[in-house]
């Protein structure tokens, strides 16, 4: 066919209306905004791993749409979250990544969350308790009490993921993502996990199209590890299995790792429970990963910072028990593919960019294919189908054309 | 011909440099003609958002033979690194035989085909800040790299790398 002129390259595609979607949804500033309030402060994000606080007191921050969020094992062990802001004058309240609230502050006691600004503090349940010269300011009108932290929503759950909601009324995390997680779960939950591996990237392209990519396989032409590792006949039977509210299931198969020059098969030191050398994918709405290559475990969470622009927070995770040697063989075998210096995921990072440099805000806009109908196996187009349907429900947008309301689609076109 | 711990040093030097400039020119063969047999190479670094040391990248001199052999297979950012290397101390043993070298360095990424290149390509970008901890093995005429830690202050690595550091 010979390339087109601006008026065919803009032509309705002879596929179904859920099998594109309209190039805006990745570049449209009003839509990143709307996702912020219609998604993101409404679902449950992975915002890290109960390993990182090993130890009552101990602390991790994170940001989730735009909002600071702390999370705190208090001295109960129980694992809580919180606004990171301040009830007094909204500074935020802990500046590092992770520490420990066992030590004092220059504006506070240990044990306490203190407000380094005017040394308001807090205990490991959120309760204010202390507030300097109090009496003097307030008299009786405003006391500890009425200034409490903003609790959050906060469950340590599948393979021990600390899960957060900015909403205080969310569909119940096991029923959100229960039965997708349901495939891994006895190998995540066999014993206590811990994570080993930690980078982000920020890059200039759409949240959305991060998890495209992982959702989706037919990439793998881009990827010399995956083809001469993985492409034969078990792979190309691998199937998408679609879930409720979004999610997607990348169904296993052996991966011959040995066919890589260098790289070497990953059965010793395979998970509890997963036969030798499995590949389990978990894409959950809207965003978050998890990615089990038979020895170790690896989770993106994304952090919508534009619409041209994602933090993705990379997680490499083994078991508790390694010995020192198996926990290096973990490392080497996630790392050789999956690290900053890894073979698959620059070529991933890489992949998502250019998508990125085509689709900023205000280039024109044009549909992007989702319409690969292979059975519901690997190179299947499915699962991004599934997700774009339930972005259309909780954005009341439709994919192909946002700027009308979300229909349906067709049972026969998914 | 070097036959004291001062003459040592120089040697030590003279090769950190060489390795940083066959490394800015992607000449890795030759990089590795300046280790040793045993030599073993790791990029590391330290997470406080996770609180452990961690292996970026590790392998021997082989593995490090056999991936950059396969470097032409995959798709890649091919915007070359500079290296500015600046050797801090060299501390060459008693019997002259081994050394200790730590040095800083910064690397530049030289934007060419990574992003839009129409716009980013002849752009040089900071890409990673850290040291170098190599252990050499000396005689009078050469000292070659037996191990070599790539410890990166960056947890932050966007599209990341093929190559090594």
């Amino acid at each position: 066919m010979p390339a087109k002129n601006h008026k065919q390259w803009l032509a309705t595609p002879p596929l179904q209306s859920d099998e594109w979607v309209d190039s805006r949804i990745y570049s449209d500033p009003q839509i990143f905004e709307d996702e912020l309030q219609n998604i993101f402060r409404r679902t449950w994000v992975p915002v890290c791993h109960e390993s990182e606080m090993p130890k009552p007191y101990d602390f991790r921050t994170s940001t989730i749409a735009r909002e600071p969020v702390i999370v705190c094992r208090g001295p109960d062990n129980e694992v809580r979250a919180f606004l990171n802001v301040c009830p007094h004058r909204g500074m935020l309240i802990e500046r590092r990544p992770s520490g420990s609230f066992l030590e004092g502050q220059p504006s506070g006691n240990p044990k306490r969350i203190t407000c380094m600004f005017h040394a308001w503090q807090f205990d490991l349940k959120g309760n204010c308790v202390y507030i300097s010269r109090e009496k003097e300011g307030y008299q009786d009108r405003l006391c500890k009490e009425n200034v409490g932290l903003r609790r959050l929503r906060c469950e340590v759950k599948f393979g021990g993921f600390v899960w957060v909601n900015l909403d205080d009324n969310p569909i119940s995390l096991e029923e959100w993502a229960g039965k997708p997680f349901s495939c891994l779960r006895k190998s995540l939950e066999a014993e206590p996990l811990e994570v080993f591996h930690y980078h982000k990237a920020v890059v200039q392209t759409n949240y959305k199209l991060w998890h495209d990519t992982n959702s989706e396989f037919y990439h793998d032409f881009m990827h010399y590890h995956n083809r001469v590792t993985g492409f034969n006949d078990a792979y190309f039977a691998r199937k998408n299995e679609s879930f409720e509210h979004g999610h997607v299931v990348v169904g296993t198969f052996e991966v011959n790792y040995e066919q890589y020059e260098g790289f070497e098969s990953r059965a010793a030191l395979s998970f509890p429970h997963l036969p030798p050398n499995q590949w389990y994918m978990i894409d959950l709405f809207p965003g978050m990963n998890f990615n089990l290559r038979g020895s170790a475990l690896r989770c993106d969470v994304v952090t919508p910072l534009g619409p041209d622009k994602v933090m993705i927070e990379f997680r490499g995770i083994g078991l508790k028990s390694d010995t020192e040697e198996d926990r290096q063989t973990r490392i080497n075998h996630h790392n050789s593919i999956w690290g900053p210096f890894g073979r698959n995921l620059h070529e991933d990072l890489l992949g998502v960019t250019g998508q990125g440099t085509t689709m900023l805000p205000g280039t024109e806009p044009r549909r992007i294919l989702h319409g690969r109908h292979e059975n519901q196996t690997i190179h299947d187009e499915n699962g991004m189908r599934h997700y774009y349907s339930e972005w259309g429900k909780w954005m009341n947008r439709l994919p192909s054309n946002p700027d009308q309301p979300f229909v349906k689609p067709l049972a026969a076109a998914e | 011909m070097a036959t004291n711990g001062v003459d040592i040093a120089n040697l030590v030097r003279d090769t950190i440099y060489r390795a940083t400039l066959l490394l800015d020119d992607q000449k890795w063969e030759q990089w590795l003609e300046l280790c040793d047999d045993s030599f073993h190479y790791a990029i590391k670094s330290y997470s406080p958002e996770i609180s452990r040391d961690m292996t970026y990248l590790q392998g021997s001199r082989k593995e490090l033979a056999t991936m950059v052999k396969l470097l032409p297979k995959h798709n890649t950012d091919h915007s070359p690194l500079t290296r500015h290397t600046s050797v801090y101390t060299v501390d060459v043993a008693e019997d002259a035989k081994s050394a200790r070298a730590i040095s800083s360095f910064v690397v530049y990424q030289n934007m060419l085909d990574g992003v839009n290149s129409h716009i980013d390509a002849g752009e040089s970008r900071l890409f990673l800040v850290g040291r170098y901890i190599d252990v050499f093995k000396c005689d009078d005429s050469k000292a070659l790299f037996v191990k070599r830690e790539v410890r990166l202050e960056n947890r932050r690595l966007d599209k990341g790398s093929h190559w090594p550091i």
